[in-house]
């Protein structure tokens, strides 16, 4: 969530009408989508509530929640217009996220 | 030459200041980004009460307070960010310049939300994330 705000706060408004930001979480969100319609800041929030589509994508942290549970693997991807990937980070230490800055680049280069 | 009650004082400030910071700063992304750096302030602030330990004369226990302090704190901090955070690798099938699995998942409102629809309009920015970390 935290990275979720920077990067909304690093997007002019333009940017942030011309790109579509979906957070993934296994948590229901109905929080996030409140904050983040508060915050105008136009996220879509989806439940992947089994992990499926996590592990879809190879980023299950097994066993990696507070009570031993599976966890999503923090990461970001950047798709173009064409839905191609065109820049991508993915978490080796849950405390890191990569810099707002980074994603913002990415986003532009596009 | 700084007194051991000082030294004591000065290094349950570093450890207790570390954390605190670390805490209220972690959307900033630099602060977030570099967790080692309360690591390397606890070692700083063992350090500093070793150094009181060293100096005291009369009253040892602030120096000897602060210095288990600080080493419980270097050795948690330590575990904490270089074992118990570290995620193992996994293998992803993301690839750059190849599009990644599509999905269609529910939103907080319950509407379906499929990444293949906003191909050809709009980019995507798609962020995993676990809680409020």
């Amino acid at each position: 969530m935290a990275e979720l705000q920077g990067l909304g706060a690093a997007l002019s408004e333009a940017e942030r009408a011309g790109v579509e930001i979906i957070g993934l979480s296994p948590d229901a969100n109905e929080q996030s989508q409140k904050l983040a319609d508060g915050l105008h800041l136009g996220y879509r929030f989806v439940a992947d509530r089994d992990l499926a589509v996590t592990r879809r994508y190879g980023l299950v942290h097994a066993h990696g929640g507070a009570d031993g549970q599976d966890v999503p693997r923090p990461a970001t991807i950047v798709l173009d217009r064409d839905g191609v990937v065109r820049w991508f980070s993915v978490s080796s230490n849950f405390q890191i996220r990569p810099d707002p800055g980074d994603v913002l680049r990415a986003v532009r280069a596009l | 030459m700084t007194t051991s009650p000082r030294l004591a004082a000065l290094s349950v400030l570093v450890a207790v200041g570390a954390i605190t910071a670390y805490v209220l700063l972690l959307r900033v992304a630099i602060i977030r980004n570099h967790p080692e750096g309360y690591v390397v302030a606890f070692a700083v602030a063992a350090a500093l009460a070793a150094l009181a330990v060293a100096r005291a004369r009369a009253r040892r226990w602030p120096a000897w307070l602060a210095l288990g302090l600080s080493v419980i704190l270097l050795a948690a901090g330590a575990w904490f960010n270089f074992v118990a955070a570290r995620i193992p690798d996994t293998a992803t099938v993301l690839r750059v310049g190849e599009p990644p699995p599509d999905f269609t998942l529910p939103d907080a409102g319950g509407r379906a939300v499929t990444l293949a629809d906003y191909r050809g309009k709009k980019p995507v920015v798609l962020v995993f994330y676990r809680g409020h970390w």
